[in-house]
């Protein structure tokens, strides 16, 4: 069980990993050529692995739209490229997850036609919260210094 | 709008892409398999990303232009592999998925690697990034939407 903890955590870093070192390549090569290299060497990397394990499934009867991933895909790596190097590591994956979990609640919505269930509210209500906490402690900050003007260098 | 508003909701913005490209991945995985599903996705990601570049993007940015930190030298070769950790990743995660952990447990953990990772990588500098301060707030943020996130992937839809 530990050992499948560990695995998860390690895809979460090489996640980030994946992402802080196409957002050093977009600060050489721009976000959309980060976005090729990335999809580019991740295909050879898979084709190898493909072609080790030589499993083909049937690809006869795939609906057009689900290839549509590809689209999203590439237009994610160059956004999220674009804004790794420009908001750091941290604060690009709080505001990429939380744009990921957020909308993922809307679209369950939409699509089951019934509100979410209220462990899911309470986690959306606290995203939400953890996005306005820099607005608010800088307003309370603002607060703090005019009431006291004096001691204002 | 400032830029630093319109980086935040470009990054909000980036989370929904990949809300989108999980959802029509999750159906091509469904019809096929996640291995091959992640292969089809990168082959489709790779053509979609070289036409932008040629369409909207032919010029290359100017050096340092975004960072201005040591863009003079050359681009080391790793740079330019972001995808193997990427790729890498639907073949563990397809391992973890299929343990106690299921698909929830295995998101719920992913995220806070993630979170971890940026805090360690901004904290120490990791990667060639620029060190930054992490700070109260910073934590709390961070704390707050992961926690919120693992309520959200544990609660059921």
């Amino acid at each position: 069980m530990l050992f499948f903890v560990l695995l998860a955590l390690l895809n979460g870093v090489l996640i980030g990993a994946s992402r802080t070192i196409n957002g050093q390549l977009s600060t050489r090569a721009g976000a959309f050529r980060a976005s090729v290299w990335n999809h580019v060497v991740g295909l050879v990397f898979l084709s190898a692995v493909l072609l080790v394990l030589r499993t083909w499934p049937d690809v006869t009867d795939v609906p057009v739209a689900a290839y549509a991933g590809g689209v999203f895909g590439a237009l994610f790596v160059a956004v999220n490229s674009y804004v790794f190097p420009r908001l750091g590591a941290m604060s690009a994956s709080v505001l990429v997850i939380s744009g990921q979990v957020l909308s993922a609640v809307l679209i369950d919505c939409v699509q089951q036609r019934t509100l979410p269930a209220p462990i899911r509210l309470a986690g959306v209500a606290l995203v939400l919260l953890g996005l306005s906490l820099p607005r608010i402690t800088a307003r309370l900050r603002q607060k703090e210094i005019q009431k006291c003007p004096t001691e204002q260098k | 709008m400032t830029g630093r508003a319109l980086d935040w909701l470009l990054a909000i913005a980036g989370g929904v892409l990949l809300t989108l490209m999980t959802l029509s991945n999750a159906v091509l995985a469904r019809h096929t398999d996640a291995l091959w599903a992640s292969w089809a996705a990168h082959g489709l990601g790779a053509v979609v990303a070289l036409v932008l570049v040629l369409t909207i993007a032919r010029r290359k940015p100017a050096p340092g232009q975004n960072t201005g930190s040591g863009a003079r030298t050359r681009t080391p070769l790793w740079y330019y592999l972001g995808g193997i950790p990427g790729a890498l990743v639907v073949i563990l995660s397809a391992v973890a998925v299929n343990s106690e952990l299921a698909l929830a447990g295995t998101i719920a953990l992913m995220l806070t690697g993630q979170m971890v990772f940026g805090t360690a990588a901004d904290h120490l500098g990791l990667l060639h990034i620029p060190r930054r301060r992490v700070t109260g707030t910073d934590l709390a943020v961070a704390g707050c939407v992961l926690a919120g996130s693992v309520l959200i992937v544990l609660g059921g839809a």
